[in-house]
């Protein structure tokens, strides 16, 4: 077990000494209770105590809009280039919601086809969690899949034992850090400290909505009809929020965009929503999901089912964006609730 | 054979430059802020005059066309007969015809008008002697002639004119996003009016201008107009979520969505 010490005092120290080696981005104060992830230079501009950033950090792993490649019609043949480019950072005091859905994305994106893109950044991201040791707000479901705790998915983890944070260094990209800052072990009295802290957790942190996980599967297999669909179909305003601040969902749309010269152009890709009228809106008019109903149902399964058949883990991260950012207040929590009371 | 491959591949190889469309600019009732912005682009427009001929534009030229033009853009409402037969005639010359901005594509802050009694809004703007004034309710340009090409917006939004440029010049579709402004707000990271204690119309409007307004403090006003199938439950949700007041949301749709329910 490798774990260093950080005095609380000495943080813009380290945040002062990473900025030089690479771009930082840390959740940063917006307002209104709001917090996003931004580029910091020093301690005092993060909020070490927020709750889940308007997006997740995948936005450094998939930007919202990206370039895929240029092209060039000029001359008998297309020509085309790949652009793959990935820029060193750290991403600084991630929570372990967020941590679980890097690693989802990660899932996904190594599958074949393998997603470069995606992949190069990941290489070049230096990933430093944060431990929550009470809850954000009542939004929250990271009991119920377990991700109140640390599963991995980093370099280095900061867990707050009072006066200092202790730092769990989990790859050699993070031991190189903490050595080349000179940071000292942990003593067993620090150790102690962090057994203290994770017992304390068991009494804050508990199954959110009362239905185990395990039941959750049978809840879903059972649940495609439902009249919860249609009661979340009613309010849903098809925005996307609820996509787009999802740390798990991937979906893109691809455009094809050429210069003024009518010769040259690049392809871009832009985050999507299967909540979007036009998602699933296919050549002919046909719509496999016109409905709000069945797109609302549609991204709870790829949440509670779908992964779980393929992937073996739910999708759901439990850092209640979703529900916090729905201007219709559709809640994750009362979902999940009324769909197992329904299937009693 | 190989002379017929090489045929078939000339023509897009050829350059343009000797058939450049033939674009003008045409204005209705409007502010005439849209064929601004068309100046505002700066060197952008240097790359749109290399692949079009502007033959005629008021706010810009003082040259005229007689002959038929490739691509007409119009900006304005029609609120007479006189504009209304003008407009058909610019039609009846125009390949191209792209609604220009929110009072052509939707009828913008001229659709008030038609919340009142039609005499009553003459009597109150030209005083006693009204019925010397001809008028009509505002109509958008679709409901008086076709449009090929929307450019929503009050103002149009810069990059936005670009594209669809580039799709009227390859004959292309362009298709004005149908999503909700949200879903562009989103993605900037904005913190969201509601939470701010503001209503905002970004939930009900159609995205396409990347959330200008509210990147830059503003709330929406819905100038782009109702998407095609807007959320009509949801508002009492949000209404409720964020404690305002129903009448808030309704009066800023009036502003810009008065004279029709939605812009195609």
């Amino acid at each position: 077990m490798n774990y260093h010490i950080l005095q609380k005092d000495n943080l813009n120290c380290f945040i002062k000494s990473l900025a030089k080696q690479m771009k930082v981005y840390a959740p940063v104060a917006k307002g209104y209770n709001n917090f996003a992830f931004e580029e910091v230079t020093e301690a005092e501009q993060i909020s070490m105590d927020y709750i889940p950033t308007i997006l997740p950090p995948k936005k450094y792993f998939m930007p919202p809009r990206e370039k895929m490649l240029d092209f060039d019609l000029n001359g008998g043949k297309p020509q085309d280039k790949a652009v793959l480019e990935a820029e060193k950072l750290a991403v600084f005091a991630v929570h372990t919601c967020d941590l679980a859905g890097i690693q989802c994305l990660n899932m996904v994106f190594s599958e074949r086809p393998r997603d470069y893109n995606y992949l190069l950044r990941k290489e070049n991201i230096v990933i430093i969690g944060l431990e929550c040791n009470k809850y954000c707000d009542g939004n929250a479901s990271c009991a119920l899949v377990g991700n109140h705790y640390p599963n991995g998915g980093y370099d280095l983890f900061f867990t707050d034992i009072g006066d200092k944070w202790i730092i769990h260094v989990n790859t050699q990209k993070g031991e190189e850090l903490v050595e080349g800052m000179g940071l000292g072990k942990a003593s067993v009295a620090d150790m102690t400290a962090l057994g203290k802290v994770r017992e304390a957790k068991k009494e804050a942190f508990g199954n959110e909505i009362g239905v185990e996980p395990k039941k959750l599967t049978e809840v879903f297999a059972k649940g495609m009809d439902s009249k919860v669909w249609h009661d979340v179909g009613s309010r849903c305003v098809s925005c996307g929020n609820c996509t787009n601040v999802c740390p798990t969902c991937y979906c893109f749309d691809m455009t094809d965009s050429i210069n003024l010269d009518m010769k040259t152009g690049s392809r871009n890709r832009t985050w999507d929503s299967c909540q979007f009228e036009t998602f699933a809106t296919v050549a002919g008019g046909e719509n496999f999901r016109e409905e709000r109903a069945h797109r609302q149902r549609h991204r709870y399964y790829r949440k509670f089912k779908y992964p779980l058949d393929k992937f073996n883990r739910a999708f759901c991260t439990g850092c209640g964006r979703c529900t916090r950012t729905c201007m219709a207040k559709i809640n994750l929590k009362d979902t999940l609730k009324a769909l197992a009371a329904e299937s009693k | 054979m190989k002379t017929a491959k090489k045929d078939t591949k000339a023509p897009a190889k050829a350059p343009k430059a000797a058939a450049k469309p033939k674009v003008a600019f045409f204005d209705f009732a409007s502010c005439e802020g849209c064929q601004l912005q068309m100046t505002n682009l700066g060197e952008l427009l240097l790359d749109i005059l290399g692949a079009v001929d502007v033959v005629e534009f008021r706010e810009a030229i003082s040259e005229k066309w007689d002959k038929d033009y490739d691509v007409v853009f119009i900006e304005g409402s029609i609120g007479d007969h006189h504009a209304e037969e003008r407009l058909k005639k610019i039609r009846a010359r125009a390949k191209v015809l792209i609604a220009y901005g929110a009072c052509a594509c939707t009828g913008g802050v001229n659709g008030m008008k038609n919340g009142f009694e039609l005499d009553e809004i003459r009597q109150s703007v030209y005083g006693k002697d009204y019925k010397l004034f001809d008028s009509t309710p505002t109509r958008a340009i679709d409901q008086v002639v076709k449009v090929d090409y929307y450019i929503n917006g009050c103002p149009v939004y810069p990059p936005e004119i670009i594209e669809v440029v580039k799709h009227a010049l390859r004959g292309l579709p362009y298709t004005v996003p149908d999503n909700p402004v949200c879903s562009e707000c989103k993605l900037n990271e904005n913190v969201c009016m509601y939470e701010r204690g503001v209503a905002c119309l970004g939930p009900w409007t159609k995205a396409g201008c990347n959330s200008w307004c509210v990147n830059n403090g503003n709330i929406c006003y819905g100038c782009r107009g109702e998407v095609k199938n807007p959320a009509k439950n949801a508002a009492k949700d949000v209404i409720s979520k964020y404690n305002l007041k129903p009448e808030l949301i309704t009066k800023k749709f009036e502003m810009y969505n008065k004279c029709k329910e939605g812009a195609k």
